[in-house]
Formats: C-alpha cells, sequence, structure tokens
C-alpha cells in the first residue's frame, strides 16, 4: 500500500494515523505540496485527475478521497472502526465523514489562508469553521451525556479520525480551541490510543511515557 | 469591564470538563489562566504562561501533582514553584521562578476562579449543578433578553428546555461571554440535553440580536 503523502496535510496524517492505529505499515512517497505543487505536475494528475493529496495506491485500486482511504484500511485491518453495527451507526458514520469535509473545506480553508498565505475569504471560513466546532461540540456533549466518548459506537472509528486532524490544527487558522471541553476531552481520549503518532502541530500526550525524573526503582 | 485586581470570585468552567490529571484554558476579567486537576483530584489555578519562554502552560500536561510545560518542560508544582528544568537535571531551582499560582475554589459542579482572594465564599446554588459551558458572542443583555430571563446577583434565570435554569455569567469584556448553565440537581439525561439544545438555540438568538443592532 502506497500513499502519497505530504507531512503538513492533514488528510495525509488520517490515513497514515489510521495505519498506524491499525499496525498496518504503509509504503509513503512524498509529495512536493508546498512549494513544489507538484500535486498538480503532469505525473500526479495521471493517478489523480482532481489533483489533490492523498492518493491510496494497492494494486490496481487507486484512491483519491481520505475518507474512502480510512474505511478500506478498517474494512481490510480493523472491522471495529467502521463502527456499522447497526442501521443507525452505518448512517451516523457516513454523516460523520461527510461533516469531515467540512472540516477540510472551512477550518483546513483557513489554515491554507493563514499558513500556505492561498487566496480565500479568511473571515467567511473562520465563521464557518466555528459553526462547525460548535456542532461538533453539542454532539460530543451529547455522547457524554450518554456516557460515550466517542462519535459512534462504544470505541473510536473512521469518523473520529476523520474529524480529529483539522479540529486539533484550527488554531493554525487562527481558531481557537479555548470554547471546546468536550472537544478537548475527546481528542484526548483519541491522543491516548496506543500507537497513535504526532503530526506538526498535533503532539503526543507526554504524560503517557515514563516520567525522566521519576526515582529509579530500588 | 471589572478590574483584574476585583477580589471577586468569576465562574471559569465546569468541574467534570477538568478530569484528574488534565490541564485546560480559562478566561479572568483580564488575563488568561491555565487550570489543572492533579492526579489526586485537587484543583490548581495560575497565570496561562510559562515563566521561561510564555508559552501557554495549557497546551502544557500533568503527572502526578506537577504541571509541565509543553515546550521545554519546566516542571511546576502546586504552589507555582518550578521543580525541575529538563534541561539542566542537576540544577536545583531558584524559587524566585514560580508560574503564579491563583485563587482557586469549586462548588456546584462550577469551578471559581479569583485574581485576588476574595473574603468570601463564592454564592451558593442549592440543588442546582453545573451542566455544561458555551461562550457566546453577544452581551449579558443581549443573551438575557434573548432567554427572557430575570437578573439576579450578576445571574441570569430563565425556563430553558423546560427546566428553571441558572446562567452564570464571565464576560470577557471583549463583546464575548462564557456562560455556564446550572440546572435542577439530578436531572434525566434527556431532560439534560433539552436544556443543551435550548442552549444552542439562545446563543444563536442572542448572537442574531446583536447582528440586527
Amino acid at each position: 500500500m502506497i500513499l502519497y503523502d505530504y507531512i503538513l496535510s492533514a488528510s495525509c496524517y488520517k490515513v497514515r494515523l489510521l495505519a498506524s492505529l491499525l499496525g498496518v505499515e504503509l509504503q509513503l512517497r512524498p509529495v512536493d505540496f508546498h512549494p513544489g505543487r507538484e500535486h498538480q505536475g503532469a505525473e500526479l494528475l495521471a493517478l489523480n485527475p482532481a489533483g489533490s493529496i492523498p492518493i491510496f495506491v494497492d494494486g490496481d485500486l487507486v484512491l483519491t478521497e481520505s475518507a474512502a482511504m480510512l474505511t478500506y484500511l478498517a474494512a481490510r485491518h480493523g472491522p471495529d472502526w467502521l463502527a456499522d453495527a447497526d442501521a443507525r451507526a452505518t448512517a451516523l458514520q457516513q454523516q460523520w465523514l461527510a461533516f469531515s469535509h467540512r472540516l477540510t473545506a472551512e477550518l483546513g480553508g483557513a489554515r491554507l489562508v493563514e499558513m500556505l498565505h492561498f487566496n480565500g475569504d479568511l473571515k467567511a471560513l473562520q465563521s464557518n469553521g466555528i459553526a462547525a466546532l460548535r456542532e461538533l461540540e453539542a454532539a460530543l456533549f451529547a455522547r457524554r451525556v450518554a456516557g460515550g466518548t466517542f462519535l459512534v459506537g462504544d470505541g473510536p472509528s473512521i469518523g473520529d479520525i476523520a474529524c480529529f486532524p483539522y479540529v486539533a490544527l484550527a488554531p493554525d487558522g487562527s481558531i481557537s480551541l479555548d470554547p471546546y471541553p468536550s472537544i478537548r476531552i475527546w481528542m484526548r481520549a483519541l491522543r491516548a490510543i496506543p500507537g497513535f503518532i504526532e503530526m506538526p502541530g498535533i503532539h503526543r500526550l507526554h504524560e503517557l511515557a515514563p516520567d525522566p525524573f521519576a526515582e529509579a526503582p530500588s | 469591564m471589572a478590574a483584574d485586581t476585583d477580589a471577586r470570585w468569576v465562574p471559569i468552567a465546569v468541574s467534570a470538563d477538568i478530569p484528574n490529571g488534565t490541564v485546560v484554558p480559562a478566561r479572568l476579567p483580564t488575563r488568561m489562566i491555565a487550570v489543572w486537576r492533579a492526579a489526586s483530584g485537587d484543583l490548581y489555578a495560575n497565570a496561562d504562561r510559562c515563566p521561561h519562554r510564555g508559552m501557554r502552560l495549557s497546551h502544557g500536561f500533568v503527572r502526578g501533582q506537577t504541571l509541565s510545560c509543553i515546550y521545554h518542560g519546566w516542571r511546576f508544582g502546586s504552589d507555582g514553584a518550578c521543580q525541575k528544568i529538563p534541561a539542566h537535571p542537576a540544577v536545583e531551582p531558584p524559587n524566585t521562578i514560580n508560574c503564579g499560582p491563583l485563587p482557586m475554589t469549586e462548588a456546584n459542579g462550577v469551578v471559581w476562579g479569583a485574581a485576588v482572594s476574595p473574603a468570601v465564599a463564592p454564592d451558593q446554588f442549592t440543588g442546582h449543578n453545573a451542566l455544561r459551558s458555551l461562550v457566546i458572542a453577544a452581551s449579558v443583555d443581549a443573551i438575557s433578553s434573548a432567554c427572557k430571563g430575570r437578573r439576579v446577583d450578576g445571574t441570569i434565570r430563565a425556563q430553558l428546555g423546560g427546566q428553571n435554569t441558572i446562567l452564570l455569567m464571565n464576560d470577557y469584556g471583549s463583546g464575548e461571554v462564557q456562560v455556564i448553565a446550572l440546572v435542577p440537581s439530578g436531572i434525566s439525561a434527556p431532560n439534560g440535553m433539552k436544556v443543551s439544545t435550548a442552549l444552542e438555540v439562545l446563543r444563536r438568538t442572542a448572537e442574531g440580536m446583536g447582528d440586527a443592532a
């Protein structure tokens, strides 16, 4: 399985993250997204005419949408992550995967304007991004009231992985995460899953590592 | 806006939003603070600024009974004193390095903070408990009028989602108000969700009023 990857892309990170959580090895093919715009070059356009990354290749299967990549990895290597036990869960999973596209467009859009100086209406992107964060906060509060932690079902699923990165990176688009306590608790739970990996701007939970100053056991 | 030096309690968070072993950002009228709960469950607050390089300590992490900065790992105790500097493990940090502990107390599932220790405890709301906290980009007046509320001692009393709800206000003074909603203790989860939904409606209404003005 080959992933055409860019280290600062949250959509590429989603795929790397789920692969790591599932213990699956990906062959990474770095793409010079910025400043080289390699994703718009002839070689990658032949693979993905949409000119976007990530691109995922497994034999003759080519996937160009990160939600599809998460679905494929989970279906093959960790079906629990599909959280599709019944009609309700299956539908909710689809809803969160679709919702993640809004996060990519709005929070990710604000990030591209602020971080890589892309063109865009920053105020509109931020305002729509905050609307999406408020929806997510309300939904996660409802999950907490019902005794849950993750978006669908008892455990983490691909919907959580699809939504997490652009939420965590919202401050890159000058959108504060301070007002969202339920989002904070949810992100912490995701970062505590064994196999969690970092990307620039999303760090691991240092408190889970051994205390460097702990007294040596006697 | 109230002066930061006021010795008065300000509602800054919902207790349940700060699990053991975590740190969160919060606000007093004129300063950012980091509120953290040690492994023991004890709650502490200090300036949201590491005395080393100014990094927000709310981005840091709690280990045992200490708070560490995410940037270079400077470690602080409940008294604000720096205990360890990882880059200089043999150095005993001087006691002048301190992240500025602040007064802090909890009641009714609400975390209260202050810049200067108030003489009296925060108001008690017997029979009520915190449900959730949300930030509304509108004035306290707009919020009160949007829920047809009654102003009582700095709070708003209103019927929200069919429940007698008490709204505590933390006016950031920048056009945003943090609202902490208290509901009757022991209400069912579905009734709690009705209040939560009513709070979302309240926010849309209050913020809409701001646009119209």
